[in-house]
């Protein structure tokens, strides 16, 4: 057999998966063959030498950590089904309630369409004051909100906070405490998808100054490549001039990465 | 595994003391960080719940466990950045200078070793680890990357050649 063929096996003779005859095979070439008798026993030596390395115990943090997850995540599982079965008891209420014939089911929602549209009527009648009544009620769920919002962009998970992103970009007239937010998750959270998310979201509010402001001021203090290409595609469709000195000291920073800097220089082209 | 995906999460605890040590030692002999590699077993873990319902009992449960890892591994260095080497980032890190063969004690072996084994390219140090102290057959680690029994062998063969080469460099000594 050829040296070739022979250190083929080497991988299963260091494991000892040779069947015999293989094995044989082996031990009659290494008898006669030097060079490969070597390399054999180069091999066999740092295998074997690789035993020397300890196998270490994590800390007790680990399991506790684990067992932590695992509740939480059996918690979550159980809300789902109570969740998931209200749900079913409620639709199979109102397919009880529903007539079977097609013609039927019209009339009835036409039923309900019309009372729907008589009551809006007698009480939009009787109650003037209920128009301010829905704006207070606005004003809560608006506040509510931006609560929301804001406790969210606090959370330790990076998915807890990138909801909290999402959830401030539904927010039509956000207040300067979630603006400060979500500038503040811009500049200091440390996943950077919860930071690109933060930058999409700041687009629907780059009308307000203070955001303006921060974009720009941001732009220093982002490392993720990622982050810097968004920030500078943002900065530049939203024609922001003062952006132009940030960019220049951008490209002068030598670490840029070069595909940022090429967008920078770009950009810069663009807003001069 | 089985009744894991089939609803009964409670048992996961079960796959956890069975392979967290194996898979903490990988992580580690991967990264060189203690703290990084509890992070990245505990991401296993969540990850083995959150696609539970993927797991389809024909492979071994081991296999996909370490598809597993090899992903959260991956994730892992794309957010290193700027990416430091293996050797920095191990907290008792080797002496770089190379020391007398008199002179070597168990430890400055051990941190030899892994000087070494990190100078191996990352797919030759994971079939490596996978085949030496993860006792998985080549079998499996070719299932496990998708690639031939074949390439797997002549790559444990080529990742001992050269960390016996790396090994003997760094001991100061000739190349075998």
């Amino acid at each position: 057999m050829t040296c070739e063929k022979i250190r083929e096996k080497f991988a299963d003779y260091l494991v000892a998966g040779l069947d015999e005859k293989s094995l044989g095979d082996v031990q009659a070439h290494l008898a006669s063959c030097v060079a490969c008798r070597e390399e054999l026993e180069t091999l066999s030596a740092i295998w074997t030498k690789l035993g020397v390395l300890p196998q270490e115990q994590p800390s007790p943090a680990l399991r506790q950590r684990f067992y932590v997850m695992l509740e939480a995540y059996k918690e979550g599982m159980e809300k789902e089904k109570t969740r998931a079965s209200v749900g079913q008891a409620i639709s199979a209420w109102f397919g009880r309630l529903m007539p079977r014939r097609p013609a039927y089911q019209f009339a009835l929602s036409l039923m309900l369409v019309g009372a729907g549209l008589g009551a809006g009527y007698l009480l939009s009648g009787r109650h003037p004051d209920r128009r301010s009544e829905v704006a207070a009620l606005r004003q809560e769920v608006k506040d509510i909100r931006q609560i929301t919002a804001v406790s969210l962009l606090n959370q330790a998970s990076p998915s807890e906070r990138l909801k909290g992103v999402s959830w401030s970009a539904q927010l039509k007239q956000p207040d300067e405490k979630i603006l400060l937010a979500l500038l503040d998750t811009l500049n200091n959270d440390p996943n950077t998808n919860v930071r690109l998310a933060a930058v999409d979201a700041l687009y629907f509010f780059y009308d307000y100054p203070q955001v303006k402001e921060g974009l720009v001021h941001s732009l220093a203090q982002q490392t993720s490549p990622l982050v810097q290409l968004s920030l500078i595609d943002l900065l530049v469709e939203i024609r922001e001039r003062r952006a132009a000195d940030a960019l220049r000291r951008l490209i002068q920073d030598e670490k840029l990465n070069p595909e940022v800097k090429k967008r920078a220089e770009i950009g810069l082209a663009q807003l001069t | 595994m089985e009744e894991v995906r089939d609803g009964q999460v409670e048992r996961l605890a079960i796959l956890f003391e069975r392979h967290q040590i194996m898979l903490y030692n990988f992580f580690l002999r991967l990264t060189g960080n203690r703290g990084v590699s509890e992070d990245l077993v505990q991401d296993v873990f969540f990850r083995i719940l959150k696609y539970r319902k993927t797991y389809q009992g024909q492979s071994k449960f081991t296999v996909w466990m370490y598809q597993i890892a090899r992903n959260v591994h991956v994730d892992y260095l794309r957010k290193q950045k700027p990416e430091v080497p293996l050797e920095e980032q191990f907290e008792e890190a080797a002496s770089p200078e190379p020391l007398p063969a008199e002179k070597m004690d168990a430890e400055v072996d051990i941190a030899l070793l892994r000087e070494a084994l990190s100078g191996l390219s990352l797919k030759k140090r994971e079939i490596l680890l996978l085949s030496r102290f993860q006792e998985m057959k080549y079998q499996d680690i070719a299932k496990l990357l998708g690639c031939n029994i074949g390439s797997v062998k002549s790559t444990v063969h080529r990742a001992i050649k050269d960390l016996s080469k790396i090994y003997c460099q760094l001991q100061g000594g000739t190349t075998p």
